[in-house]
């Protein structure tokens, strides 16, 4: 809770710190509000918090691990964006200020333990996303992807909010832990709540971009400014992802029959229409929307698995898959225009060595080949998984063969040797923000050998 | 421990070494990396599993950690080790000795190589061996043919997708055991069902990169387009990974479904020796012909396994390594003859040994060697096979035989327009001293092996034993 405060704080700062023309105040002062964020909940139970009476936020192992790497993935893409964001002089500070704003909303998600606090944030997590989406003023598709964006997400919203109405007519409370009781002994009206929870898993499968409800992604991952793109395709992505677990698997556990078929389906759809569509993508965001389709799948696995704490499989997943989407996207920040054809990366590898190898790592971490992270994470949710639904598995092996077809394209084009239109700007910005991606994407899979 | 993380420091270390310098660093390295495996051998007692990493506990994904070798391993690791120095000494005076990322990626591959060997635990197994793909691919891709994405495409997803059908018998392996130990994943019982559909996983990442029969499509093209290192250390060491985890890890581990493992391999390798060696004989490119070749000796190797007892298995070894010194030998006689006649094709070729007498010499030896005469390697391993393939089925045993004759005809068709005739060219460059040294040592290790087998034998049987017996104790 201290850490939203602040993280909140440092955002209005920011936003005033913008008035002066020079765009670097903004960054800085976020950088140190959001390190600061980050100290405070390493230390979170150290000294008495005078939120904690409430009982609306608990940030325990899990929730505090999720919500470090949603604001180290926010330094990143802050950082990573900046060499675009200054240019738009007046508008910096409220750029950044926005996703820090989007940042709290995602921390709320992560860490609610009541219903109100969970639409709460999600609100506070779109509304921001809206604005940035169409950011880019001088760009038509910018606009195209705000308000198609905004549409389709206010629209399942409003899914979202008759599910906890009905939710909360099924039993009666908005406190999670007395509904997590009554589910588990059984008080409630069965119907009811079975609406709900399918009202609910909709609209979640909708912020995670799975299939059925996935046609919004390419069109605006594309049309989005690159560090907004970089942001909903990790942090929100993240957020969303292990509030469906929080949800699905700690209070309706108890209807696991009731809903994991409908998460089955979703999965088996997502995991091939995903990359599928990514097979013959022209587009670099679009593939990159396209194969973040099938990841959110990969993740839902986690869902499923209610034999062993599936959390901490998640969070290895989910420290590849965000790592290494940044690096692509800050890949497509140096070296793409607003055309964003794939073909305009040729031969980046040959000229920046060190950026085609980093790029590399994150392409082959998200294809699932060891020894990095992605692979890990997925070996991981998948392994867990394979007792009880060893088909999905094979489903998951295939479609992971069909990546790698077109992530090795990609790794072929940023090394091919006949370099057409390369309109490099590599900055330092991009060059820290990658190697820091690519420190994570090559050994964030330690965590998981460390003692519980 | 050391041959693990030794690659992975030279190879860091290959980038910070001048690109002048980095030929002779990476035969230092690689020598260096020999006298370990030595000296590794040296205070081996045959009979035990030497564990060099063993923590004793179960970490999450199964993981144990536990690496070490027995002799089969120690071998493997030998095989490996000597073959690298070769190839990085053939390499010295080509364009890529002086290249610090080629070295870099050679050293990670060995990385690899070395874990895969040394793996006592089947998750770590599977990373090993998920990781020698990546250096190797971009070898191929950065110093290959520029128009060889297809090829490239094709060797990288056959072997991705044989790869994952090895992962999915891992898990199903693993949550039977509760663990990727190697010793637990042995006492699992599985159901014949279960046993046919891991054995299936495993035999799809191991034949695609062998590669038996009806998988071997990649192979051609990939040998083709790939600088000479690269398909050297493709055929001479990348092969044995996959004929080790055959003996070590899927015959074992499917024992409930023997009959038909060892049926399907003998089967899958006696199509492929004959049908690589007719192939072979109506190539006129030199490095596809040594391709088919490669395939038709690698059916007699993988027939030997298939018969799975002590004898079969001892003459496995020899023809491993045989295998590994000979594809050595091989492509680098294509790779002299493309370099100097700018040509692979051999109706290019006539007469070079007239005006190369030391390069018609060597590759005289290499071809007796490959067509098994007495006196070297290959007639020791051959003939050890051959004889326990008859046993085991005669029909098989006189398919796989064939191979004594088809090996003869495309090789010696192969030595003859190439070497004699009526010379078609004026001048061809004879060896330089490090192609000269690379047969010598070549030549002399075949000799060695092909006159005293014992050697290797006494050092071998007591592993080969043990992991026959293991076989047999279990119930079928």
């Amino acid at each position: 809770m201290d850490s939203i405060i602040i993280i909140f704080l440092t955002a209005i700062i920011a936003l005033f710190a913008g008035m002066s023309a020079n765009p670097l105040r903004p960054l800085i002062i976020s950088i140190i509000g959001l390190l600061a964020a980050a100290i405070l909940f390493l230390f979170q139970g150290q000294y008495q918090s005078p939120f904690v009476k409430y009982n609306i936020l608990n940030f325990g192992k899990d929730e505090l691990r999720f919500s470090l790497l949603c604001i180290g993935l926010t330094l990143t893409i802050l950082i990573a964006g900046f060499d675009k964001v200054r240019k738009q002089k007046s508008n910096a500070a409220d750029i950044m200020s926005l996703l820090m704003f989007s940042l709290c909303g995602a921390l709320i998600l992560i860490g609610f333990s009541d219903l109100s606090m969970f639409f709460l944030g999600l609100e506070i997590l779109s509304i921001p996303l809206y604005v940035l989406a169409g950011s880019n003023k001088e760009n038509l598709s910018s606009a195209e992807a705000a308000v198609k964006y905004f549409f389709t997400g206010s629209f399942f919203t409003c899914f979202l909010l008759l599910g906890i109405a009905f939710i909360y007519g099924a039993t009666g409370t908005f406190d999670l832990q007395v509904m997590q009781q009554l589910i588990s002994e059984g008080v409630y009206s069965r119907a009811l709540l079975l609406v709900g929870v399918f009202l609910i898993a909709a609209s979640l499968l909708f912020k995670v971009g799975a299939v059925p409800f996935h046609f919004w992604g390419p069109d605006v991952y594309q049309g989005s400014p690159d560090n907004v793109t970089a942001f909903m395709a990790s942090v929100v992505k993240i957020a969303m992802l292990f509030t469906f677990y929080k949800f699905f698997s700690t209070i309706f556990a108890d209807l696991f029959s009731f809903w994991s078929g409908l998460v089955y389906i979703a999965i088996v759809l997502s995991l091939f229409i995903g990359y599928l569509g990514a097979l013959k993508q022209q587009y670099y965001k679009r593939l990159v929307a396209y194969s973040s389709i099938t990841h959110s799948a990969f993740a839902l696995f986690a869902l499923l698995n209610n034999q062993s704490a599936a959390a901490a499989d998640l969070f290895i997943f989910t420290i590849g898959y965000g790592f290494s989407v940044v690096a692509l996207i800050t890949v497509s920040m140096a070296g793409l225009n607003e055309e964003d054809k794939i073909s305009n990366l040729k031969g980046i590898g040959r000229k920046y060595p060190i950026v085609g190898m980093l790029f590399v790592f994150a392409l082959l971490s998200l294809t699932g080949i060891p020894p990095f992270t992605g692979f890990f994470g997925k070996t991981l949710l998948f392994y867990n998984v394979f007792t009880a639904y060893p088909l999905l598995v094979l489903f998951g092996l295939i479609s992971t063969a069909i990546g790698g077809y077109f992530y090795l394209n990609l790794i072929f084009t940023s090394f091919s040797s006949d370099a057409t239109a390369t309109t490099i700007r590599l900055k330092t910005t991009h060059q820290l923000v990658l190697l820091l991606c690519g420190f994570f994407i090559l050994s964030g899979w330690l965590i998981m050998l460390l003692p519980a | 421990m050391e041959l693990i993380y030794i690659p992975l420091i030279l190879g860091l270390l290959s980038f910070l070494i001048p690109a002048s310098l980095v030929r002779h660093y990476g035969l230092i390295g690689s020598l260096a990396l020999l006298g370990i495996v030595i000296a590794h051998a040296a205070t081996f007692d045959p009979a035990t599993t030497h564990y060099v990493l063993n923590p004793n506990k179960v970490f999450p994904l199964g993981l144990t950690f536990k690496m070490g070798y027995d002799g089969l391993g120690l071998l493997m690791l030998l095989l490996t080790n000597i073959t690298l120095p070769l190839i990085l000494l053939s390499n010295y005076n080509r364009d890529l000795a002086r290249n610090n990322v080629f070295h870099a990626l050679v050293f990670f591959m060995l990385f690899g190589l070395n874990g895969i060997f040394l793996s006592l635990d089947g998750m770590l197994f599977y990373v090993f061996w998920e990781l020698t793909l990546v250096p190797i691919l971009l070898i191929l891709f950065l110093y290959g043919d520029k128009n060889n994405n297809p090829v490239l495409f094709r060797f990288f997803l056959f072997t991705f997708a044989g790869s994952l059908a090895m992962l999915m018998s891992f898990f199903a392996l693993g949550r039977l055991a509760g663990s990727f130990d190697y010793e637990a994943l042995l006492a699992v019982e599985l159901s014949p069902q279960i046993a046919t559909l891991v054995m299936v996983g495993f035999l799809l990442a191991f034949a695609v990169k062998i590669p038996l029969f009806p998988l071997h499509s990649w192979q051609p093209g990939t040998y083709t387009s790939s600088p000479m290192a690269g398909t050297m250390l493709l055929s001479a060491i990348m092969l044995k990974m996959a004929l080790f985890g055959m003996i070590k890890w899927m015959i074992p581990l499917c024992v409930e479904v023997k009959e038909l493992t060892v049926w399907t391999i003998m089967i899958l390798s006696v199509i492929g020796i004959v049908y690589g060696a007719i192939v072979a004989i109506r190539q006129n490119d030199i490095k596809v012909l040594f391709a088919y070749a490669s395939l038709s000796h690698l059916g007699i190797i993988t027939a030997g396994i298939s018969v799975f007892n002590v004898e079969s298995l001892f003459g496995v070894s020899v023809q491993m390594l045989n295998h590994s010194l000979l594809s050595v030998g091989m492509f680098l006689v294509a790779d002299i003859l493309e370099q100097r006649l700018k040509s692979k094709n051999l109706s290019d070729m006539g007469g070079i040994a007239k005006l190369a007498p030391s390069f018609g010499f060597w590759f005289a030896v290499i071809t007796l060697a490959s067509v098994s005469v007495p006196f070297t390697a290959g007639f020791i391993g051959e003939f050890i096979i051959i004889y326990e393939v008859f046993n085991f089925d005669i029909s098989m045993g006189l398919l796989s035989a064939s191979t004594l004759v088809f090996g003869a005809v495309f090789m010696l068709r192969a030595f003859q327009i190439s070497m004699f005739g009526f010379p078609k060219i004026d001048s061809f460059k004879d060896l330089t001293i490090n192609e000269l040294a690379v047969f010598l040592l070549l030549g002399a290790m075949i000799l060695l092996l092909g006159l005293f087998p014992q050697l290797l034998k006494d050092f071998m049987e007591p592993c080969l034993n043990n992991i026959v017996n293991s076989i047999n104790a279990k119930p079928e």
